[in-house]
């Protein structure tokens, strides 16, 4: 989408994490010597049980926690060194999408989506929520994209689960991102829903170039989305390979003995 | 790993010290407080006179009393208990730091001596209480009548104060107006380096959030008719060394109340406005405010509403409003009038109340 000018597209790494860890206050390890690397333009989806340091690995990447050990490269700038203005120049650049919306619910469709932008808007007009023309006809386009252009002007919680997390997927279409980050993004939309918005981080995928990180724990989505997948298990990658190397016994080494495979999924 | 089970566990040692400490602590004082009633009572019912003849006040007998012997004699049964406490069973101290112990867990309290020590100590309490605050149930059952010409006249209004109670509490209303209204910015500035949820980051932002607070506390600390004493010397007797004394304590509440809102708010908004590069002010305008702003007006109305309140008190020395002209008249007794300004202010602050309870409602 934003023409930046990556040569060589193909192999440049987006993201590359070395030796990452986390210990939160209090004692509990949450990731243990995580070694990865994504390619651009890849769906790369993270399986794992709740608990299994999904959600800390994303939150590591665009440093909304901060690791404890190790580094982490976005774009071949390592964001764990960076602070400040060049921190937040790095971020514009990577949209995240949370399992709960996340949206401020008393403002408008609108103002939600136009906070995307807020990283390359100046400060003054962003507190009074005056945005460049541009910047609104922008937000109508993302807004119009996820099939929400009518409801620009309602309150954020007045819609539904699935339309909120749409709002959120064009909030982070509005920042023209390359990568996005999205943590579970729809385990708490009912099942119906599902796809309606994961189609749209697809397209977005496939469409834009956009590179994708998606914490999932539904095989199903996993499948028909991803096209590759990381599993963690108790902080430690355990198993990495592609959507169609998944089978019964990788789902046992990761879900543990115990778990069975939705009736639904396909093996 | 093996490193921090280790660090662990001398933290675990050094926290079971600093718990006996506690206990011991907890038991001294209350085992000094219960030695104290006790002594209370003992000079009290024996009946010792003082200087005048009369049986000794409770203050005179505290005045008798030997503290540091009593606090030390406490400490002394704190400590021995402490050390026969497994033949004696839990103390009251170890019970609340530490917790019951497991075989003591399912006794009745009548068969342990803590339980013993709690029913005492709750009834010396009531007893001591009785005497120290001179409670005298036959005078309040048979002397109603030196009161009854305040009744009478608070029952009985005069109309000749009306007229200059109504312009005086119009001025009160305004008064507590003026002073809530500025209070709102300096507190809406004030509430985020005092809200700990947004000062965990560096150590500038801790910085921050100590000295947020402990001005704050210290504001707070001093009551709005100490402050009103401050402004009326500074800027004269009259109205606005009222709103001064109101506004300098308003703040001090409001930041509170603000800062506390913030602390309760989704962090996930916050959050997500981080992740797109937004800078810390524009986090906060549109991850912070958006959430707090139904909740501030809701307590600056109430604030409002408060300071019609204390701003009588704040008459009574000067401050103005219609405090001011209340306070000449219950010295000198003019019960009509007093009844009319009373009147006054009760029908203001029902009104004010209905009012500000309609707006929150509305707001919430």
């Amino acid at each position: 989408m934003s023409a930046a000018v990556v040569p060589d597209s193909g192999t440049n790494p987006a993201v590359r994490i070395a030796d990452l860890g986390m210990v939160y206050r209090g004692g509990v390890r949450a990731l243990e010597g995580v070694n990865l690397e994504v390619v651009e333009g890849e769906f790369l989806a993270i399986l794992g049980l709740s608990g299994s340091g999904k959600s800390t690995l994303l939150r590591c990447i665009n440093r909304l926690i901060d690791p404890t050990e190790g580094k982490v490269w976005i774009f071949g700038q390592e964001i764990t060194a960076l602070s400040g203005g060049e921190l937040r120049r790095l971020r514009c650049q990577v949209a995240m999408i949370f399992q709960q919306f996340n949206l401020v619910r008393r403002q408008t469709v609108l103002t939600n989506v136009l906070s995307g932008a807020l990283g390359r808007t100046s400060l003054l007009p962003s507190l009074v929520v005056s945005f460049p023309q541009e910047e609104r006809e922008r937000a109508q386009a993302s807004l119009d994209r996820v099939g929400l252009g009518d409801r620009v002007g309602s309150r954020a919680d007045a819609l539904s689960g699935g339309q909120q997390q749409r709002v959120a997927v064009a909030r982070a279409l509005m920042q023209e991102p390359r990568l996005i980050l999205a943590d579970e993004p729809v385990a708490s939309l009912d099942p119906a829903l599902r796809h309606s918005v994961m189609r749209h981080i697809e397209a977005l995928n496939r469409e834009e170039g956009l590179t994708v990180i998606c914490s999932l724990h539904d095989i199903d989505l996993v499948e028909r989305y991803a096209t590759r997948l990381v599993a963690l298990r108790d902080g430690h990658v355990v198993w990495e390979g592609l959507p169609g190397d998944f089978d019964r016994g990788t789902f046992k080494e990761i879900y543990g003995e115990d778990a069975e495979p939705a009736s639904n999924s396909g093996f | 790993m093996v490193a921090a089970t280790h660090h662990t566990g001398d933290g675990n040692g050094w926290r079971k010290n600093l718990a006996r400490l506690q206990a011991i602590g907890i038991d001294a004082v209350l085992i000094a407080m219960a030695l104290l009633m006790v002594e209370l009572l003992i000079v009290a019912f024996s009946g010792r006179r003082g200087p005048t003849g009369l049986l000794l006040s409770a203050e005179e007998i505290l005045d008798l009393l030997h503290y540091a012997w009593v606090a030390l004699a406490g400490l002394a049964l704190a400590v021995v208990w402490q050390l026969f406490y497994r033949w004696l069973g839990a103390t009251p101290g170890r019970a609340l730091v530490v917790g019951v112990p497991e075989w003591e867990r399912d006794l009745e309290w009548t068969h342990t001596l803590r339980g013993w020590f709690a029913a005492v100590f709750i009834e010396l309490t009531f007893f001591a209480g009785w005497l120290i605050t001179e409670l005298d149930l036959f005078a309040f059952l048979t002397k109603f009548s030196k009161a009854r010409d305040i009744v009478y006249g608070l029952a009985h209004p005069s109309a000749s104060v009306l007229h200059e109670g109504l312009v005086l509490l119009v001025q009160t209303i305004f008064l507590a107006f003026m002073a809530t209204a500025f209070a709102i910015p300096v507190a809406f500035v004030l509430a985020f380096p005092s809200a700990r949820n947004l000062t965990r980051g560096s150590g500038a932002a801790r910085l921050a959030y100590m000295v947020a607070r402990t001005f704050m506390n210290f504001v707070r600390a001093v009551e709005p008719l100490v402050w009103a004493l401050i402004f009326i010397s500074w800027v004269g007797i009259g109205p606005f060394a009222g709103v001064l004394a109101l506004w300098v304590h308003s703040v001090a509440a409001l930041t509170k109340l603000y800062s506390e809102q913030i602390e309760s708010i989704d962090d996930g908004p916050m959050d997500a406005i981080k992740a797109t590069g937004a800078s810390t002010l524009q986090v906060l305008r549109y991850g912070v405010v958006p959430q707090v702003i139904p909740p501030f007006l809701s307590f600056t109305i109430y604030r409002w509403d408060i300071n019609v309140r204390m701003s009588t008190i704040i008459g009574f020395v000067g401050g103005g409003g219609i405090g001011y002209i209340l306070k000449p008249r219950v010295d000198l007794g003019e019960w009509g009038e007093v009844g009319t300004l009373v009147l006054l202010i009760a029908g203001t602050v029902w009104l004010m109340d209905i009012i500000s309870a309609k707006i929150r409602e509305r707001i919430v």
